[in-house]
């Protein structure tokens, strides 16, 4: 069996006035588009600077690609994007790409090949505009993402960590950002990434791993985390609503719902112990309501996330030690 | 090896981005272009200026009864064919000089002359002369004085010998220049005052090498934090690699730009006398201080850790500072110790042996700047050379080692300034 891309193993980080991370283990396998969830300040931050061994566990030992992540050579394995972004202002793109890619030992013409193939990939470079010859300074804040981005994979590594990776993104550049994690995968890549966003977690990811307070709640394959939870749950979307009509009525209705995730036209719908779905779906029907969906589902990553961590999870978050 | 590789990519890319800067370029050109205007313009003044044209309008007392007082009056005027309106002359007898005195000095206060020359008895016998005056801070005004009342005195010494005054006044009148030479264990030197020059510019061209590219290191490191950058650079190296990097790169350009000024400096030894002449002032052509490339090397040296020790301070500074305002009262502490080290500049050239010379080479913070003088000013003992190097290279290595720390403590604080205390835990803790 090949080793994990990733072990963490009772790792432990306590700073003088607070505990970072209190006591987590998590593996994440080659090859797996990896997600770890958490509320701000949960300790994804500092896990993921553990990892790349840019700060050392107080207690406990991690793995990347079955070497100890303070070998020489480890991080020069290890693609990284942080949370917080930022590059050489001053310098030309192509520059600071050469730089960071030198640093992981990467060849200059190798370099420059990858990097050229990267800007155009990611439409940095057209017909028209070549910003790798322009200034870091002179790019607008998606391109200069962009530009990090292709820094973070320059060096073609075999893990790839991205923190809070969608933080900032238009719609098309998340979608571009989506695109490349897929194709990473496809080429046998593991992709490690930390969000707060679950949503994208639940569409992307094999598996996850929530934390909070520096804890781990559960992790797992995704199908296994949304089966292992219990209780029946209901998705629901409507045309439209309104104030008036009795849709809100049934809803709040004990006998039927449990709980209940109101997002204005989309509900997604804990059910009451002995509850009958067909009589929810009637009962919404007789208030005149449109139906567009009606569904039993699994519940969704999100719903388990706010179930399990609550907001009594959700501490103030310290930037930088998210 | 390979943190030796990282550390070599870190260091070109400082030491490439700097020396393409504008900023760079313009220092470099202008560097010389100022230390020629050093060269050349104080020459042309000090020949235009030599000393007081009001020099003259003074009152002589000559209490000697032998008429000293109206022959120092006519050299002072510039010979017989002087404006004897001048220099007044009051022959008093040696009971009533008080008086006298007092008098002239309403005169001073008034401003109807520059001041009074006292000559009596003991000035012929050759032990003192008194001048007071609004001019008596001159150097070069009382300097004249002095020697037109020495050729004087002599010259009257002289005829009292029986030389007739025409060969007595020749035999007096000399007007010589002070050519010292320093003499040092090669056997060779270049004149004494060159020497100092050379030593000076030594010990400026070090402070100000210093001082701009240590507070390079600490801009760098501000917007590296600032930028967000350092967090990508060391998941792939360690701190103290980026730290190490930063400081040989930028310690690079400094030398690559010393290198350029010292050339420029030379060059422009060579065509001082010509410039100067094209004014109309005849200067000497300059013979250069001799020095040895084990002298050179040992200068370096002293730069190269001088260097460090001032860039590990600035870069601690860099570390716990988020805008320029705060690093400009934050750097006060360690600008404060390259200025008392430079202002202590005259005293050590007073006395390269003395006391305070030894224990200023000793100290780390004043070490790189004054042992290079006394080094160019004075023969050291290569004890007191190789202790100085010892107590250096330990002060760097204290440097180095307590900024890599705060580095790395600092570096991934974003947003808000590290206590004291904090700054003090970091220093403490291996990771």
């Amino acid at each position: 069996m090949t080793e994990p891309a990733v072990e963490i193993r009772h790792v432990a980080k306590r700073y003088e006035k607070h505990v970072a991370i209190r006591d987590l283990s998590l593996v994440v396998p080659v090859g797996a588009v990896y997600g770890l969830l958490g509320p701000n300040g949960a300790g994804k931050t500092t896990t993921i600077r553990m990892i790349l061994n840019i700060i050392a566990p107080d207690e406990g030992t991690i793995a990347v690609l079955g070497q100890p992540s303070t070998a020489p050579r480890t991080t020069d394995r290890i693609g990284y994007l942080p949370e917080e972004r930022g590059l050489y202002r001053k310098m030309k793109v192509r520059a600071v790409l050469r730089f960071l890619a030198d640093l992981k030992g990467v060849p200059g013409k190798v370099a420059d090949r990858r990097i050229d193939e990267w800007l155009e990939r990611l439409s940095l470079k057209t017909p028209e505009r070549d910003w790798g010859a322009a200034k870091v300074d002179e790019l607008s804040r998606g391109m200069q993402q962009k530009v990090q981005f292709i820094g973070a994979l320059v060096h073609d590594p075999e893990v790839v960590i991205l923190d809070e990776p969608f933080s900032g993104l238009d719609p098309v550049n998340a979608q571009a950002l989506k695109d490349t994690v897929i194709e990473l995968k496809r080429r046998g890549r593991t992709v490690l990434f930390s969000t707060h966003m679950v949503d994208n977690a639940e569409r992307m990811c094999d598996a996850v791993c929530i934390i909070a307070r520096g804890e781990k709640v559960l992790d797992g394959p995704v199908g296994e985390v949304r089966s292992g939870s219990n209780g029946r749950h209901v998705a629901l979307s409507l045309a439209s609503t309104s104030p008036g009509d009795g849709v809100g009525a049934v809803l709040s209705d004990a006998r039927l719902v449990k709980s209940i995730d109101d997002s204005n036209r989309f509900f997604e719908i804990e059910l009451a112990d002995g509850a009958d779905p067909q009589e929810l779906l009637g009962r919404v029907l007789a208030a005149g309501a449109r139906v567009e969906r009606f569904e039993i589902v699994r519940p969704s990553l999100h719903r388990i996330f706010l179930d399990r961590v609550g907001a009594q999870g959700v501490e103030t978050g310290v930037t930088g030690h998210g | 090896m390979d943190e030796l590789r990282k550390l070599w990519a870190i260091t070109r890319r400082e030491y490439f981005e700097r020396v393409r800067t504008k900023w760079f370029v313009i220092a470099t050109v202008f560097g010389p272009i100022f230390f020629g205007a050093l060269m050349t313009v104080p020459a042309y003044f000090a020949h235009r200026t030599r000393e007081s044209p009001e020099l003259s309008r003074i009152r002589v007392l000559d209490a000697t009864g032998v008429g000293l007082g109206r022959r120092v009056a006519s050299e002072l005027i510039g010979g017989p064919m002087g404006d004897t309106s001048l220099t007044q002359v009051e022959v008093v007898a040696p009971d009533r000089l008080p008086a006298a005195e007092r008098a002239a000095r309403r005169l001073v206060t008034n401003e109807q002359i520059r001041g009074y020359l006292v000559l009596d008895a003991r000035t012929v016998a050759g032990q003192s002369a008194r001048y007071a005056g609004v001019n008596a801070t001159a150097l070069n005004d009382m300097r004249r004085i002095e020697r037109i009342v020495e050729q004087e005195v002599l010259s009257i010494r002289l005829e009292d010998k029986g030389l007739r005054s025409v060969e007595a006044r020749s035999l007096a009148r000399m007007d010589l220049d002070l050519d010292s030479e320093r003499v040092s264990d090669t056997g060779r030197g270049g004149s004494g005052t060159l020497n100092i020059v050379f030593a000076v510019s030594v010990a400026m061209l070090l402070y100000v090498t210093i001082f701009l590219y240590g507070q390079n290191v600490l801009r760098g490191v501000m917007e590296e934090r600032q930028s967000r950058v350092a967090e990508v650079v060391v998941s792939s190296v360690r701190p103290t690699t980026l730290l190490a990097g930063k400081v040989l790169g930028v310690g690079a350009v400094g030398l690559t730009q010393m290198l350029i000024w010292l050339v420029a400096a030379l060059a422009m030894f060579r065509v001082r006398a010509p410039i100067l002449h094209q004014f109309g002032v005849d200067a000497l052509a300059i013979n250069l201080p001799h020095i040895t490339p084990g002298m050179m090397a040992l200068l370096l040296v002293f730069f190269v850790l001088g260097f460090t020790f001032y860039a590990a301070l600035f870069a601690v500074v860099g570390a716990t500072v988020n805008t320029e305002q705060e690093a400009q009262q934050a750097q006060l502490p360690v600008v404060m110790l390259l200025v008392v080290s430079i202002s202590f500049l005259q005293p050590v050239l007073n006395a390269p042996d003395g006391r305070l010379s030894g224990v200023l080479s000793w100290l780390p913070f004043s070490a790189p700047i004054i042992m290079p003088l006394r080094l160019a000013s004075t023969q050291v003992a290569s004890g007191q050379v190789v202790m100085a190097l010892a107590a250096l290279v330990a002060s760097c290595y204290i440097a180095v080692f307590i900024a890599g720390r705060v580095y790395r403590g600092a570096l991934l604080l974003y947003g808000k300034r590290p206590t004291l205390g904090e700054i003090w835990r970091w220093v403490g803790r291996a990771r």
